[in-house]
Parts: C-alpha cells; sequence; structure tokens
C-alpha cells in the first residue's frame, strides 16, 4: 500500500471557513483510492515537518488578518525549505490570504505592514470595513475552478504566473481579471474554504502530480454537486 | 434643524407604528428605517433612561433579552425592547419611538436592547448603554461575519469607557472585550457532569492562547471553545466570576444560581438545553447588579421554565414531527441541534433543510460552513432517511460522505414539494420525523405538515 502525507500548517488558526474540508476530502479520495495517508497537523511554533521529512500535500488554510504577522514570522524561517519544495515540485496549496505569503508584503489597515517571504512581486492591501465575499470562477488549463471568496484584503502589482484566469468574480483585486499562483506545483488562491470538495476534478489533478499511477476514485455526489455549482455561476 | 427633524421624525414614527401594528398585528422595522431616514441621527437624540442594557453576542442574545426583559418587568419596572423587531439601528428606533414622549424622552423606566454584533458602531457611538451584555462569540455565517476575531473588534473598537461589560467568564473570545477600557463583570458556569477534558466538537474557536499564540490548554470544556481556558506558557487565565451557576442536574433541568453577595437560587432550565443555564446566569447577574430581588428573578424564571423556544414537537395524523430551527449557515448552531440525535433511541426520519432555501433572491450560497458542521449523530443506526432538501443538496451530500455518513440513508431532492410529498409517502406511524430547517424554510416546513396531514384524509 502506498503511503501519502498530508500535514496541514497551523490548524488552530488556519481553519476560519471550512477550511479543514480540504483535507477530509484529500483522506477521504485516497483512502478509498488505497493509499495508507498520514495526517501531520502542525502547531505555529513547532517546526514543519516537510522541512526535514517527505511530505506529499502541503496545506495552508486562510488565517485572521490579526494573526498574519505572527504565522509569517515563523514561516520565514522556513524561507528556504519552502523555496526548494517550490523548485522540486513539491504540492503546496495555500488559501485565502496564505496566497499573500508568497508575495512582497501586506499593508496593514492601521499603517504598519507585514513582510511576506518575497518570492514573487504582487503585495496585498488589507481594508477594514467591509469583507469582500465572491462565488467565483477560475479558468486552470481545462478546468472551471469554482468557490468562494472571504477577504479582508486585495492583491496588487505584477504577478508572473497567474493560476486562474477568472471568468466570474474578481482576481487579485476589482479591477484584476487574473488571480493566484501557479508556479511548478504550488498553488496558491485567494478562495477560502473547502477549495478541493468543490472541485473534484482539481483534486484528481493534484493527487495525479503526487503519485501519476493514480486512477480516480469518485464519491456519489461530487459530480452532481460541482456541475450544478458551475452551471448557476455561469448562469 | 436638527431638533426638527427630530421632532418629525418622532410624529412620523409613532403614526407609522400606531398603524403598522392595527394593521399587521406585528412589529415591523418600517418606522425606524423612516426615522432614519428623516434624522439619520435619531438614536443619539432619544433621551434613555438610564438603566439601558443592550444584549449582543453570536448565540443566546434573544433568549437572554427576552428573560431580561420579562424579570425587569417582574420587578414592576416598564421595559422597551425590541423583541419584535430587528436587532440593528432602524428595529432599535421603532422600539424606542413607540415608548416615548413627543421629545423624544423614553418613557420606559429600563431599555433592554438586542444588538447585533455588526451594529455596534452604528448603535454604541449614539448612546451610551449602563450595561452591555454579550453572550459569546462564535464562528457564524461566513457571508455576514467573516470570523470571530472580526465581529471582535466590531464590537470592542466602539466600547465607551462609562459602560459596564457583563461577560461570559468561560468565552476566551468575547471575555477579552473591553479589556483595560470598561468595567467587566463576569459570570460562568462550573464544571458538570457532561463537561470534557478534550473539545469533542468539530469546531473550537479558540486554539491558540489569544496572548501569547501557544496552544492554549483547558480545565474543561463545557462545548466548542467555551469552558475554562488556561495557558501553561504565558499564564493566560479568565479572571474570577462574581456570578456563577453551580450543580447543574441535567436529569432535574435545574441548577444554582451564585450571586457575588453569597445568595443562591436553585433555578430551572429548559431540560436538554443547557445554552439556557448561560442566558439565565447572564440574565440574573445584570438584575443582581441592578438590585432587583432574588424572589422576583426565581419567579420570574419559573413561569418561563415551561414555554419552548425553537423547538417544536406535534403530531399529524399519528407520525410526530419535531421541527429544530438551525441558524442559518452557523455550523455551531446546526451542530448542537443535531446532538438532540443523540438523545434518543427511537426510530427516526430526519429531513435536512440547512441550506437556503431562497437563494434565488439572496443569491449563491457560500456552502463552506458545512464542513465545520458534525453531522456524526446521522450515522446512529435509529436514523432511517436522511432527506436532504434544496438547490445544494449534492454539496451538503457529498460533505456527508466525505464526512463517513452512510450514502444509503441519503434521498436528494432539489424541489421542496417533491421532498414533501416524499416524506409523507414514505413517513410510517411509530416512527417521527425530525425537520432541521433554516430561517427562511419555514414554509418548507409548513409543506411537510400539510402533506402528512393530507395522507391522513386519503387513508
Amino acid at each position: 500500500m502506498k503511503k501519502i502525507v498530508i500535514e496541514v500548517l497551523y490548524p488552530e488558526y488556519n481553519n476560519l471557513y471550512g477550511d479543514r474540508g480540504n483535507c477530509e476530502y484529500l483522506n477521504k479520495k485516497l483512502s478509498l483510492a488505497g493509499y495508507d495517508v498520514e495526517i501531520i497537523e502542525t502547531s505555529l511554533f513547532d517546526e514543519p515537518a516537510f522541512v526535514n521529512n517527505p511530505v506529499d500535500f502541503l496545506l495552508i488554510g486562510p488565517c485572521q488578518e490579526k494573526h498574519q504577522f505572527n504565522e509569517f514570522e515563523q514561516l520565514k524561517k522556513y524561507a528556504d525549505a519552502i523555496k526548494d519544495r517550490i523548485d522540486n515540485g513539491g504540492v503546496i496549496l495555500a488559501t485565502g490570504n496564505a496566497f499573500e505569503l508568497f508575495g512582497q508584503y501586506i499593508e496593514n489597515g492601521d499603517g504598519k505592514s507585514t513582510e511576506c517571504l518575497g518570492f514573487y512581486p504582487y503585495y496585498a492591501k488589507q481594508f477594514t470595513k467591509l469583507r469582500y465575499n465572491d462565488c467565483s470562477v477560475g479558468e486552470f488549463e481545462n478546468m472551471q475552478i469554482v468557490g468562494f471568496k472571504n477577504l479582508l484584503s486585495h492583491s496588487y502589482g505584477e504577478n508572473p504566473y497567474p493560476f486562474l484566469n477568472m471568468k466570474k468574480g474578481c482576481g487579485m483585486n476589482p479591477d484584476s481579471k487574473i488571480e493566484g499562483i501557479h508556479h511548478n506545483n504550488l498553488f496558491a488562491t485567494y478562495h477560502t474554504g473547502p477549495i478541493l470538495p468543490l472541485n473534484p476534478q482539481f483534486t484528481d489533478y493534484l493527487i495525479c502530480l503526487v503519485d501519476k499511477e493514480y486512477t480516480p476514485v469518485y464519491l456519489e455526489f461530487e459530480k452532481q454537486a460541482y456541475d450544478s455549482r458551475l452551471k448557476e455561476l455561469l448562469k | 434643524m436638527g431638533k426638527l427633524r427630530f421632532f418629525i421624525a418622532i410624529i412620523i414614527g409613532k403614526i407609522m407604528a400606531f398603524l403598522l401594528d392595527k394593521i399587521f398585528k406585528r412589529g415591523t422595522n418600517t418606522p425606524g428605517i423612516v426615522m432614519l431616514k428623516i434624522c439619520p441621527d435619531a438614536l443619539s437624540r432619544f433621551i434613555m433612561p438610564r438603566n439601558t442594557i443592550c444584549v449582543t453576542g453570536t448565540n443566546g442574545k434573544t433568549g437572554t433579552s427576552n428573560l431580561l426583559t420579562h424579570i425587569i418587568r417582574n420587578s414592576g419596572k416598564t421595559v422597551v425592547n425590541n423583541s419584535k423587531g430587528s436587532n440593528m439601528a432602524p428595529g432599535l428606533a421603532s422600539a424606542l419611538v413607540t415608548q416615548c414622549t413627543l421629545g423624544g424622552k423614553v418613557t420606559a423606566d429600563v431599555a433592554v436592547l438586542e444588538v447585533d454584533e455588526r451594529s455596534s458602531q452604528y448603535i454604541y457611538t449614539e448612546f451610551t448603554p449602563k450595561y452591555i451584555l454579550c453572550t459569546n462569540l462564535f464562528r457564524d455565517s461566513i457571508m455576514r461575519n467573516g470570523h470571530s476575531g472580526f465581529i471582535f473588534d466590531k464590537i470592542n473598537d466602539y466600547l465607551d469607557k462609562k459602560t459596564t461589560l457583563i461577560l461570559n467568564g468561560n468565552d476566551g473570545i468575547s471575555g477579552l472585550l473591553g479589556e483595560g477600557v470598561c468595567d467587566r463583570v463576569f459570570y460562568s458556569v462550573n464544571k458538570t457532569e457532561r463537561s470534557t477534558d478534550t473539545c469533542v466538537d468539530t469546531v473550537c474557536d479558540l486554539i491558540a492562547c489569544p496572548k501569547c499564540n501557544h496552544k492554549l490548554d483547558y480545565e474543561f470544556y463545557h462545548y466548542n471553545h467555551i469552558g475554562v481556558p488556561k495557558c501553561s506558557s504565558c499564564g493566560f487565565s479568565m479572571p474570577e466570576s462574581r456570578f456563577y451557576a453551580s450543580d447543574v442536574d441535567f436529569q432535574k433541568g435545574t441548577f444554582v444560581f451564585n450571586g457575588d453577595k453569597g445568595e443562591s437560587l436553585v433555578l430551572p432550565f429548559q431540560k436538554g438545553n443547557f445554552f439556557n443555564v448561560f442566558n439565565i446566569t447572564g440574565a440574573c447577574a445584570v438584575c443582581r447588579l441592578m438590585g432587583i430581588d432574588l424572589d422576583v428573578i426565581e419567579n420570574s424564571i419559573e413561569d418561563l421554565s415551561s414555554k419552548t423556544g425553537r423547538f417544536q414537537e406535534k403530531k399529524y395524523n399519528g407520525i410526530e414531527v419535531v421541527s429544530m430551527l438551525s441558524k442559518n449557515q452557523n455550523p455551531i448552531s446546526c451542530s448542537q441541534s443535531l446532538k438532540f440525535l443523540d438523545s434518543t433511541e427511537e426510530e427516526k426520519d430526519v429531513v435536512l433543510l440547512i441550506t437556503d432555501s431562497n437563494d434565488k433572491i439572496h443569491g449563491h450560497e457560500d456552502i463552506s460552513w458545512i464542513y465545520d458542521t458534525d453531522f456524526s449523530p446521522l450515522n446512529k443506526e435509529n436514523i432511517r432517511t436522511v432527506y436532504v432538501g434544496g438547490s445544494r443538496c449534492y454539496d451538503v451530500a457529498n460533505c456527508l460522505e466525505i464526512k463517513g455518513i452512510d450514502t444509503g440513508k441519503l434521498v436528494l431532492f432539489e424541489s421542496y414539494d417533491d421532498l414533501a410529498n416524499e416524506v409523507s409517502k414514505k413517513s410510517i406511524v411509530g416512527r417521527s420525523v425530525v425537520v432541521y430547517f433554516e430561517l427562511y424554510a419555514t414554509s418548507v416546513v409548513e409543506k411537510i405538515k400539510n402533506a402528512l396531514s393530507q395522507k391522513g384524509d386519503k387513508n
């Protein structure tokens, strides 16, 4: 039985919008497909497993805006390991404001700024009053990715490796039609919550990146759920 | 100019409130909406009673403010409250205008106002309540509320130092409101026989210490993050409670309320509704701070104990239907109502109407929250069929499969009419039907009940 390791970073903070659904769904699919799945949950002050151990999926979800600074301070310690992982094709799925981690900095509402990893040239600006909600559709290769956004920030500046071309809903900011980062096997997106169970085909694509021999397994209702959402959103 | 506008707003508000009450026989927010159009700062122009109490928080604010109103009225004082209207600025204005002079002086002795957390900035900036009671803060509807930290800031940024906060000492999130700014009085519930050492719920909104960010320990949990948090890294713990509940007896449905002067009272809470212990303790704490006698409190709570809340039970041609309101897009409320299934071994069918039934008008629903919901009670053997209704039924079913619920039990209907007919067709005497419904799905619940009634006619 092939073993697959999923690491979830800082679930005590990064679990705001049903984001746990991503790991639960991966686990369900992989288990049904006959893999032996190990899930590692890493807390804020612990060294992430991927730094020194094999990890197949690294999941980073969104956190409260005021916690981004604390998280990024920790993650900057592992900047080299994260860079290596991206360069070597390790799968990373970063959702919600975790997308901002890979950019330059975040301009906070109070005039201060949070320094990010600086791998890519974009930067984020927080707003304070109203949250930005969206139900969106973006295109990646031949797939339509559907999902939700609940944000208190937008991103600006150059993005050399966009993940999605938005068909519905905004991109990095309301004036942008591109969104997220897809560089090697890093997938970062502003989508929040259970993006994987909402997009079964994309999930199968990610699993194939980890194991080329994976034969997709399907849950009973996943396709109907996806099709009905896509149809409604593109109406 | 402002004075004149306020005067006109009061007159029009009063006329509208009177007419609407005569026509519709129920409260509405329309007078308040019109008043605030005429005089945008109307709320700041009312002369409020010295005892103005606002009740806010994610869960339990309606129950708590109704209870407070009831006790204070029984103490002989007159109370103005917004239980008939909304808990936002227009709802407050609509309530106040019914009990004020033409000059805007509120004539009731006390104001008890339920306040939506996100409306804090439009309310606490207009007048300074003597007390604000915050029941708790949890994750709530994602689209409206984002996360608990966002809501915390929405309240905390608008608190006035002259307000005394009455806070839940078992909640490490809302318990930090007004720190260093306001006088704060805490109430809490002691460990019960149902307290746990680890969090048994899907969601815990406070896992890391709010002070040092290390993993937080708990002496025990009541439910979710409600318990006694203690940080072994920095020593953070909640301040001592002046008022507390002890000796919670789940069999009898009673507990002991303990005051700050050594006084105590045995009080009933609705059996099966442990949250009421928090609501009653919070309400009693405010009453004691206002100097209301113990006997008044005791008598008021006894005569309330028979009333039911959002839980209804009725037979339709021999088939028992239990309907439970599950707050919209709120995983905590939904999980807690599903726990009811754990308490019974009789055969049941379950109907889930938990996703937005009005999404044609509200727009596509962000269903992320269902992944934070604990559906495990549906796996019990005595739960036979689980009907899932609405346009998002496939999402709910997919989530249920991911969470390990047997998909063989599931029957899905996009159409609520078809669902109601099927439930009626398949239901049998001796197997009750438990319907979980969101706020807008009350008409669907009626459809099911009607279908069951008609089934009897055909026989």
